[in-house]
Parts: structure tokens; sequence; C-alpha cells
């Protein structure tokens, strides 16, 4: 009791100068300083339509570039932390026949859709990370439906570790043209799709980056899946 | 060449660290010896940018993706980052050379790609020049410093990985809400712009935005509440890791956490920051050695030893002078020197003889020779004898702690040093003069990386004023805020 009280306290102190610092930061007020740019030059700069993922992944590519790495550093960890010699999935149930052909069904259709909003990420809303996303939620599915699946490993490591590399290549490659690292090459050195903003093959660079990180995304957390429900075989 | 390329500091790890998962299939040595490829290119690297700032007197300015700042990021490596980065490449080479003996536990080359990464974590944070790219790197760091932690997968390694997760967990969140207090205040989240409008935030939120930011760094940083989960991970981690956690990982969120502080300099409530961090930093010095006096296992020991030495630096850091930051500097080199080659020391000791615990130390001296010897060296330089290159870090984090007027400071910490050589003085007679046995094989590799290290400790304490030279620059790279501003390129967006 007297430890529950004394943290409500604690936190109500924390909360209160917590409020006394926002309270300096008004609501609504303009405080766009690096903002306005983006907005005003996205266009022309990155052929983007979408402004968030031009930031993501071109103006700030940088630190996409660093998420990307952190996800990949969870998968790898969950990866190391749990292995074991042999592992197996340990399912008991086999799942309803509405639930396993209603699986059926769907993956294509999760996986899709999935595939169209990293692929669409310069123009609607969405982007690398939420069509991997999607994608391994198809993964997931299968992985809930049928007791024996399991993605095909050596494959999804594989082309995990490309798409990772391609992306660093593509930097690479952008310091090579254009002498900065990450730097925009479709777009700013070889003007791709200057006459095509708004449609599929604009946005310079972001399309195919996203396409790289919706694969990575999606192997990735299928990866973390299946790591966790599988248990050890002891023989 | 091209400044530019020195964005190899960071797309060289990562590319590296996603090629291995195709070389696999090639069997413990291939993927150890990768390592120590990798590790000596990014060395060569890092040496070439090192010789380019230091000839030049110019930080290099990589601005990913050709955008200027505050649009695009930009890592600013000046004599700081320059210095430090080597150092973190150099230590990590060190390192993949030790793992060949050390870590044996499979999987072997997810092992790899986590090791590159904390080099690539501990590199970005101290080149950065972003603030939100410091948060991103931060990250990376200590992600893969959770799954290195528990890596053993032992019982107390998954405690020690547990007590880490959770509390860097809630210190990088504190952290991000720090960073979005300061950007919904200035807008702008490039480093040089924060400092150019430093002076119109308001105090408030200054304060607030700045001690968040601080207490999360300090989970880090291992500063006094909030580094208990330290001495465990360091125990519980294998021996290669730890001498990276020690080396660089520290000294990487106690430099981010010293940069940010002095880019707020014309903060109004800057003054009691520093006071309190000066407080938090001393308790540092003085709990860490009296936790160090009764530790029965030598790397335990060490690992307390090694956050009293940190606790130096942020006292050192916190003074809010010029010399105090050289002198900061200074010890941090040094302390990284000296804890390599005593956590590598002791780690190739329980690798050789089953575990770090006091007994295994008994009679080392008769047989293994060469490592007992570096060892003692230094345990001597920790303390801080003449001739040794932290006598002269130490002194002149003294000398400038008592200038600014921290009398009750420099006690307190010349008194906890008496500690440092009571239970440092306990283990060299443990060593030397204990204990019988016969004389074993030392592996030529590891002897040379000790004498190494420990001519290196020799040589800066005879001759400091080249090591003293280096220090002076780096840590006028932290201090002289207008310098930095006038380094960094800002295109004049909203100023």
């Amino acid at each position: 009791m007297l430890k529950r009280s004394l943290a409500i306290l604690t936190l109500l102190i924390i909360g209160y100068w917590l409020a006394q610092g926002l309270a300096g930061v008004p609501f609504g007020q303009d405080r766009m300083l690096v903002g306005h740019y983006y907005l005003e030059h996205v266009k022309e700069q990155t052929g983007a339509v979408n402004a968030v993922t031009a930031i993501v992944v071109n103006y700030r590519g940088f630190d996409t570039l660093g998420e990307v790495t952190v996800l990949f550093i969870a998968s790898t960890g969950v990866a190391a932390l749990l292995w074991r010699k042999k592992k197996k999935r340990s399912a008991k149930t086999e799942g309803s026949v509405v639930l396993t052909t209603g699986t059926r069904l769907l993956v294509p259709f999760v996986i899709l859709f999935g595939s169209y909003i990293f692929i669409h990420g310069h123009l609607t809303p969405g982007g690398g990370f939420p069509g991997g996303a999607t994608i391994a939620t198809g993964f997931l599915l299968l992985y809930m439906a049928f007791t024996t699946y399991e993605i095909p490993h050596r494959g999804f490591e594989k082309t995990e570790g490309i798409a990772g590399m391609s992306y660093v290549l593509v930097g690479l490659i952008g310091l090579g043209i254009g002498g900065y690292f990450l730097f925009d090459w479709i777009w700013q050195t070889w003007q791709l799709g200057t006459d095509n903003i708004g449609r599929l093959f604009s946005g310079g660079f972001i399309p195919i980056i996203y396409i790289l990180i919706g694969i990575k995304v999606g192997t990735e957390l299928s990866g973390i899946i299946d790591n966790m429900v599988k248990e050890e075989v002891s023989e | 060449m091209n400044g530019q390329y020195a964005s190899l500091l960071i797309a060289l790890p990562l590319i590296s660290a996603f090629f291995v998962p195709l070389i696999k299939g090639a069997g413990k040595n291939a993927i150890k010896s990768y390592l120590v490829l990798i590790t000596a290119l990014q060395t060569g690297v890092a040496a070439w940018v090192f010789q380019e700032v230091y000839s030049t007197g110019k930080p290099m300015i990589v601005m990913a993706g050709g955008w200027k700042p505050p649009v695009g990021i930009n890592l600013y490596i000046g004599h700081f980052a320059a210095l430090f980065v080597l150092i973190v490449a150099a230590v990590s080479f060190l390192m993949a050379i030790f793992s060949f003996k050390a870590v044996n536990v499979e999987p072997i080359d997810k092992y790899a790609m986590l090791f590159l990464l904390l080099m690539l974590g501990a590199t970005g944070m101290i080149a950065t020049g972003d603030i939100f790219n410091l948060f991103v790197f931060m990250e990376i760091t200590s992600i893969s410093a959770y799954a290195l932690t528990a890596y053993n997968k032992t019982g107390e390694a998954a405690e020690a990985s547990m007590k880490y997760i959770v509390l860097g967990g809630i210190g990088s969140s504190f952290f991000l809400v720090g960073v979005a207090l300061i950007y919904g205040a200035l807008g702008t989240l490039n480093m040089a712009q924060i400092a150019q409008l430093a002076s119109t935030l308001n105090p408030t939120v200054a304060q607030v935005g700045l001690a968040l930011v601080v207490f999360g760094l300090a989970v880090e940083a291992e500063i006094f509440p909030l580094n208990a989960w330290a001495p465990d991970a360091y125990q519980a981690a294998p021996h290669p890791i730890t001498v990276m956690f020690s080396a660089f990982v520290v000294k990487a969120g106690l430099y981010a956490m010293a940069r940010i502080v002095y880019l707020m300099k014309d903060v109004g409530s800057w003054s009691s920051i520093l006071k309190l961090l000066v407080i938090l930093a001393t308790l540092t010095v003085i709990v860490a050695e009296l936790a160090a006096l009764r530790q029965r296992n030598v790397k335990r020991m060490i690992a307390y030893s090694s956050i009293s030495q940190i606790g130096l630096i942020a006292l050192a850091f916190a003074l809010g002078t010029q010399s105090g930051v050289d002198a900061g500097v200074f010890h941090m080199i040094n302390h990284a020197i000296v804890k390599a080659l005593l956590f590598l020391a002791v780690g190739y000791v329980a690798v050789a003889l089953g575990g770090a615990e006091m007994e295994n130390f008994r009679g080392l001296g008769k047989r293994m020779p060469v490592t007992a010897f570096t060892i003692s060296v230094g345990a001597i330089a920790t303390v801080g004898v003449p001739l040794f290159n932290i006598f002269w870090s130490k002194i002149r984090i003294i000398l400038a702690t008592l200038s600014v007027g921290y009398t009750w400071a420099a006690a307190l910490v010349l008194a906890a040093s008496v500690v440092e050589a009571v239970y440092y003085f306990r283990l060299l007679h443990v060593i030397w003069f204990e204990g019988t046995g016969e004389r074993m094989h030392e592996n030529m590799a590891m002897g040379i990386m000790l004498l190494f290290l420990a001519a290196l400790v020799i040589v800066i304490g005879v001759y400091p004023s080249y090591a003293w030279n280096l220090a002076q620059k780096a840590g006028n790279d932290i201090f002289n805020v207008a310098q930095y501003v006038k380094n960094v390129p800002l295109m004049g967006v909203g100023a």
C-alpha cells in the first residue's frame, strides 16, 4: 500500500513536471522551421507525392537505414537467443476446416495487398514497414492455421540479407554517381520519370528502396514468428 | 580523396553484417576470419579519416543524400569523432581476434552480425550531427548490446539482459520524449541549429527537455542511479563483448550526453543541470568503488572499477570548463586502453582456467606470466601511479575540479581512489604472492595483443604530450560550440 501510494505520488510529480514543460510548447502554433521546406520542395526534389515517405526515405534516409538495421538486430537477436540444435513446431491441434480453408483463400490476398502497399509507398499512405508487416501477417496466419507449416528458412534468411545489402548498395551507388551516400541518383542524375509525377514510375529511388524494405521486413518478422513458435526437441 | 567517403564508416559494417547470412554455411572459422577482415578494413577507413581530420584540422561533414543540413542528416566527424571512431574500430579488430578463442557458443553467424552492428552503432553515435539520428544509432547500439549480453544463454546472462533491456527501454523512451519536446519548441533536429537557437528556448521547456535527454542517455552512460544493469551485464556477456562495452559503448553514451549538454550552453537553466550531473557523477565513483571492494569475481570487480572511472569522466564533463572537458576526453582515451587490456587479460584467464573467480588467479604469476604481467600493468595504471597513463588524466581531472571550486567532489573522488588501490593491490597480491602452479602454454596472438596494449599504457604514461594534444583538440571539439556551428554548412531554412 505504502509502496503503491509512493509510486503514484512520484508519477504525479513527474507528470506535473512534464506538463510544465509541455505548457511551454503551445499546441497549434506554427513551429515548422524545416517542415515548410519539405512541403514546398518535395515534388520537384524527390518526385514523390507522399511527403512522409519522401522525408523518411530521401531527405532523412539515414534514419530509415538505421531503423531497418534495428529490426534486423531484433530478428537476429531473437534467433540467437532461441537458437537450439533441433527445433520443431509443438502445436497440438490442427485448425478447423473453416480456419484452414479460410487461410488458404486469404493468404494470397494478404500478400498481394502487402506488396501493393510497399510498391505504392511514394503515392499512397504506407510504405515498406506497413507493407512488410502485412506480408508477415500472412505467414502468421499460415502458422496459426497449420500445425506443420514452416517457412523456407534458408531462402528467407538469404533474401533478408540480400535485401539489406541492396539497400546499402543503392546508397553506395549514390556515393559513386552523385558524390553523396544515399544520393537519389535515379531522380537527380538520370531524371527518370520527371514528367510522370503522381504515377507508378516516378519518385526516384523511393519505390526501389521501399520494395527492398518491404521484402526485408516481411521476411524478418516471419523469421521472428518462426523462432518464437518452435520448441526444442530433445534427442 | 572526397570527404564524403567517410560515410563508408557506416556503410561498410552495415553491408558486411547483411552479408553474413550468405556465408553462413562456410563454417565457424570462416565466419570468425571474416569478422577479423571486416574490422581490419574498418580500422583502415577510420585511420584514413583520422589522418585526414588531424592533418587538415577541419572536420569532415558527410551529408547523407546530398541534402544540406538541417533538411538532411549530416555526420560531423571532427577531432573527437575521428579519434574515437579509430578507437572503436581498433578495439573491435582486437576483439575479433580474441573471439577466435573466447566465443564457442553457437550460433556464430548471429554473433558476427551483432558484433558488427554494435561497432556500427557506437560509430554512428559518435559521428552523427542530428539528434534524432543519434536516437536511432543509440537504439542500434543498445539493442545489439541486449542480445549480446544474453548470448551465452545461461540463466545469469538472461537475467542481466532482462535488467538491461527494461532499464534501457525506459531510458530510450525518455530520450525520445525529450527529443520530441525540443523539436516541438524549436522545429529542428539538427544539433548545430539547435545550438544556434538554444538561447531563444523557453527555460522551462529547455530544462525539462534537457533533463529527459540526459536521463535517457544516463542508462547507456552508466551514471549512478541507472547503472545497476552494468555489473551484471559485464559479468555475463561474452568476454570480447565486455571489452567493447567498457571500451566504447559507454563512451559513446557519455560523449552524446556531453555533446547535447554543451549544445544547450546558452539556455538559462544550464548550470542547474550541470550541478545535478556533478553530484550524480561523484556518487557514481563512490558507490562503484565501494561495491568493487567486496567482489570475489575478478571480472565483476573490474566492471565496478570501470563504472567508477566512467563516473570520473562524467564529473570532468559536468564541470563546464574547457580544461575539464579536455581532461575528460584524455581520461576516455586512457580508460579505453587500460580497460580493454584488463578485460582482455581477465577474459583470457577465464577462458583458459574456466571462470574468473578469485581462486583461479592464485599463483597466476607462475602459471601465466605474460598475462599476469599485463594485468599488473593495467591494475597499477588504473590506480593512477605516476609513469602510467591514467595518472596524467586523473590528476588533470582533479585539478580541473578544484579550479571550479568543487573541493568536496575532488576530495571524495580522491578518497575513492584509495579504495580502488586497496582492491587492485589485493588482486596483485593474489596473483604474485599466493599459490603455486606449473607454467601453462600461453597463446601467441593473445600475448602480442596484451603486450601491445600494455606498451601503449606505459608509452602514454612516459610521454603523455602527444595523447594530451589529441585530447585537447578533441575536447575543444565538444566545448567550443560556436566553432561547431560554424563548421556545419547550414542552409538558411527558417532562420
